[in-house]
C-alpha cells in the first residue's frame, strides 16, 4: 500500500513564545527555532505502525513549506518514514487553508495514495481545516479522530474517540485519516534511522511541477482575511458565595445555567 | 569556519534531548527524595530499563567500537550528547561503554571476561588509583604487588573510589618494582575481582552519591590479570584520566544551560517593589555573566573534542575545558542559586542538590590546581605556541 502523511514544520513549542506579527497578523515564524510539530510525530508513529503490521507498503511524508521545512522532513525519515516530499515555492508564502490543502492534494494526486494520515490539527495554527480540505480535492472520504486504525480488505476501519468512549467507522479506500492527539505513543528516531536519513529518497517540488497556478495559492490565492488579532480575555475573577444557607441551591443554579448538570 | 551541526548530529542532539526530558526529567523529584539511597538515583532495575529502552533505539556504546555493538560515534558527538544528559539531575548514562583502557589494553581472555561483560552491563568496573597519601601525585602510590609463583599478591589501600562500593572488580594500580620510577616502570594495573579478597566501605561525602575506599590485604592475583604491560601503569592510569576530561566540561555545559533557564523564567516572574526581578541590573548582569561563560565552555569543549576526533593531542585543551568548565557550572549554580532565593535553597528544586553535586568536579580528574599547572607548563615549556592554529 502506499501511505502517506502530511507533516508540518512550527515554531518549537517548547521554546518558542508564540507571536503574532500585528502588520500580517500571522504567527511570527523567521528568527524562532522550528521543529516537527510534536503531534505530527505521533501521527506518523500511527502510519509507521500501520505500515509495518500490513507490510509491502511504502509510507511517505509531505509537507509544504519553507526550503527550512527539509529538516521536520529529514527528522520524519528518521523515525521511520521511507520517502519525503517537500512542497516549496515562493509563491506559497501566505497560503491559507484552501492553498494548502489544493497544494498538497495536488501533490497527492499524482501519488495515487492509497491511505493519507494528516493529525487533527497543527499545534501552532489549530484551524483544523487541512485534512477535511485535501479530502474534498481528492474527491475522498475523511475519517476523523482516530485512535486506532486498520485496514480490512479494501476497508479502512477506524475506532473515532467520541466524548463518552469510541465509535468504530470505516469507508473505502483510498481515504484521509486524522489522528486523535495523544492516542498514539510518540517514538523516537533511531540512530539508524538518523544515520540513513540522508540516504532515503527525497524530492522537493516547485508549484509549476505541480501544474498549479501561482494565483491559485499563497497570498494572491488566499480566500481567508485574518481581520483583527487579540489577545485572549483574561480570566475573570470567580465568584465568592457566602454560605448563608443557601450556597448549595446558588451553586446548583450556576451549574445549570452552563449546562453542566 | 562552519559553527553549524550537521543534520545527524541535530538530529542526535534532538533525539537524546526529547528522550530527556520525556524519560529523566520526570524522575527528578524522585531522584531528589531518594538521594544516598541508590547509585543510579533511582532503582537500578528501573535505570537498566531505561538503557535497554535507548538501546533499542540504538543509543548504546556512544564511544564503542562497532564490533562490540557500540554506536561509535566519535568525540564531538560524544560531547554533544553528554551536554544533553547534562540538563538533569537524573545521573544518567547510556549503557554499553567501557573504560578506554580495557577495551585498547586486553588481551584476548581479559576481553571475555571483562570488557564485553562491562559493555553488557553484566559487570562494573571501578578505576583505583588515588590513596591516602597519593592524590594529585599519583607517583606517590604506595600500594604494592609482589610476585608470588604465578600470582601477584596485592597489599594497601585505595580511596575515593567512584563505584568502589558496586563493582565488581577494580582497576588497581600498584608498585611492583620500587627501583624504577613510577612513570618509567615502576607501576603495574591490575583487573582484580572483589571475590579475590578486597573490601571496600562507602565515603560520605556532600554529594548525591559516595564514593569508597579500598583495602586489599594479601589479596592474590593470577599473574594474566595484568592489564597491558608489567610495569605499564602510570600511563595507563594517566590515559584512562585523560579520556574524561572534557567529558566532565561537557556536562557543566547541559546543567549551566538548565540553571540558567531556570533563572530565567524565574527572574521574568518573580516580583519584587512592583517589578519583576528580571529588570533589574544586579539579575541581569548574572544571567549574562552566565551565558558568556556556557558559551565560552561550549566551544573549548567541542574544540578538545574535535582534536581527539583528528587523532591530535587533545591534553593541553582538555585541561582548558575541564578547568574553565567546572568553574563555570559551579559559579552559574551559585547564581541561579541566588535569583530564587530561600526557593534556591529548598529542596523543591535540583538546585541546592546541583550546588553541592557539581562542586566535585574541580576537585577530581585532576583539580583547579593541577589543570592549572598543566597548561603553565604547556606555555612555558613552549608545548603550545600562542596565536597559531594547532
Ligand atoms: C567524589 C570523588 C570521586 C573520585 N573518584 C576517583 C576514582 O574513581 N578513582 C581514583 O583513583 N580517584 C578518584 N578520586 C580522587 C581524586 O582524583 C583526587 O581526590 C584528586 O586527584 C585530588 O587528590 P587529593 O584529594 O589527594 O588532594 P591533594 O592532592 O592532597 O591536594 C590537596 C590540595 O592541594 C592542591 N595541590 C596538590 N598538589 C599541588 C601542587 N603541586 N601545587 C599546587 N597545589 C597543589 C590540590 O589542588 C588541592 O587543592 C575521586 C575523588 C572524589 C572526591
Amino acid at each position: 500500500m502506499k501511505i502517506f502523511v502530511c507533516v508540518k514544520q512550527i515554531p518549537d513549542p517548547n521554546t518558542v513564545e508564540s507571536k503574532l506579527d500585528p502588520a500580517t497578523k500571522r504567527l511570527v515564524r523567521t528568527g524562532v527555532s522550528l521543529v516537527l510539530d510534536p503531534g505530527d510525530e505521533t501521527t506518523i508513529a500511527a502510519a509507521i505502525k500501520l505500515r509495518d503490521s500490513l507490510g509491502n507498503s511504502e509510507l511517505t511524508a509531505i509537507s509544504m513549506g519553507p526550503a527550512s521545512a527539509q529538516e521536520a522532513l529529514r527528522r520524519a525519515l528518521a523515525m521511520g518514514v521511507d520517502r519525503a516530499i517537500l512542497i516549496s515555492d515562493s509563491a506559497l508564502a501566505g497560503s491559507d487553508v484552501l492553498g494548502t490543502a489544493r497544494t498538497l492534494a495536488a501533490a497527492l494526486k499524482r501519488e495515487n495514495p492509497d491511505l493519507i494520515f494528516c493529525s487533527t490539527e497543527s499545534t501552532d495554527g489549530y484551524t483544523g481545516m487541512v485534512p477535511g480540505a485535501i479530502a474534498e480535492f481528492l474527491g475522498l472520504p475523511q475519517l476523523t479522530f482516530a485512535r486506532e486504525i486498520n485496514v480490512e480488505g479494501t476497508k479502512a476501519v477506524i475506532k473515532r474517540v467520541t466524548q463518552t468512549g469510541y465509535e468504530v467507522v470505516e469507508s473505502p479506500l483510498p481515504a484521509v485519516v486524522t489522528i486523535a492527539s495523544g492516542s498514539f505513543e510518540a517514538i523516537y528516531p533511531t540512530m539508524k534511522g538518523i544515520m540513513s536519513a540522508r540516504k532515503k529518497p527525497f524530492s522537493q517540488l516547485s508549484l509549476s511541477d505541480l501544474g498549479l497556478d501561482p494565483s491559485q495559492v499563497g497570498e494572491a490565492g488566499a480566500r481567508e482575511q485574518v481581520l483583527s488579532i487579540g489577545k485572549a480575555e483574561a480570566r475573570a475573577a470567580g465568584q465568592i458565595i457566602k454560605d448563608e444557607g443557601n450556597a448549595a441551591e446558588i451553586i446548583a443554579d450556576f451549574l445549570q445555567r452552563h449546562q453542566l448538570l | 569556519m562552519d559553527f553549524s551541526l550537521t543534520e545527524e548530529q541535530k538530529l542526535i542532539q534532538q533525539t537524546v534531548r526529547q528522550f530527556v526530558e520525556r524519560e529523566l526529567m520526570p524522575l527528578e523529584h524522585e531522584v531528589l527524595r531518594n538521594e544516598g539511597r541508590y547509585p543510579t538515583g533511582i532503582e537500578p532495575e528501573r535505570y537498566r530499563a531505561l538503557q535497554l529502552k535507548a538501546k533499542e533505539l540504538g543509543f548504546w556504546g556512544i564511544n564503542t567500537p562497532e564490533e562490540y555493538g557500540g554506536a561509535n560515534l566519535g568525540s564531538v558527538m560524544t560531547a554533544l550528547i553528554q551536554m544533553e544528559l547534562g540538563r538533569t539531575i537524573v545521573p544518567f548514562s547510556f549503557g554499553g561503554s567501557v573504560d578506554n583502557i580495557l577495551l585498547h589494553y586486553s588481551n584476548e581472555k581479559q576481553k571475555q571476561e571483562y570488557v564485553i561483560p562491562v559493555i553488557e552491563g553484566k559487570r562494573i568496573s571501578c578505576f583505583a588509583l588515588t590513596e591516602p597519601g597519593a592524590g594529585s601525585d599519583p607517583s606517590a602510590i604506595r600500594t604494592t604487588a609482589v610476585k608470588d609463583g604465578n600470582h601477584w599478591v596485592i597489599n594497601g589501600q585505595k580511596v575515593f573510589i567512584t563505584h568502589g562500593n558496586e563493582a565488581d572488580f577494580a582497576m588497581v594500580f600498584a608498585v611492583t618494582d620500587r627501583e624504577k620510577p613510577p612513570q618509567r616502570g615502576g607501576v603495574t594495573c591490575f583487573l582484580v575481582d572483589r571475590a579475590m579478597g578486597w573490601t571496600s566501605r562507602p565515603i560520605p561525602t556532600m554529594g548525591g552519591w559516595s564514593p569508597a575506599e579500598l583495602f586489599f590485604d594479601n589479596v592474590r592475583v593470577p599473574e594474566d590479570h595484568v592489564l597491558g604491560e608489567v610495569g605499564q601503569g602510570f600511563s595507563l592510569g594517566m590515559q584512562w584520566i585523560g579520556q574524561g576530561r572534557w567529558l566532565i566540561a561537557a556536562r557543566a555545559v547541559g546543567t549551566a544551560e538548565r540553571l540558567l533557564q531556570m533563572a530565567i523564567d524565574y527572574a521574568r516572574q518573580r516580583v519584587t517593589f512592583g517589578k519583576p526581578i528580571a529588570e533589574r541590573q544586579a539579575i541581569q548582569w548574572m544571567l549574562a555573566d552566565s551565558a558568556v561563560e556556557i558559551q565560552a565552555t561550549k566551544w573549548l569543549t567541542l574544540h578538545a573534542a574535535w582534536k581527539a576526533d583528528q587523532k591530535q593531542d587533545n591534553r593541553y585543551e582538555a585541561s582548558l575545558a575541564k578547568l574553565y568548565g567546572s568553574n563555570m557550572v559551579n559559579r552559574v549554580v551559585d547564581r541561579a542559586l541566588q535569583i530564587h532565593g530561600g526557593m534556591g535553597y529548598t529542596k523543591e528544586l535540583p538546585i541546592e542538590r546541583w550546588y553541592r553535586d557539581v562542586r566535585v568536579t574541580r576537585i577530581y580528574e585532576g583539580t583547579d590546581e593541577i589543570q592549572h599547572y598543566i597548561i603553565a607548563r604547556a606555555l612555558l615549556k613552549g608545548y603550545v605556541h600562542l596565536g597559531t592554529w594547532d
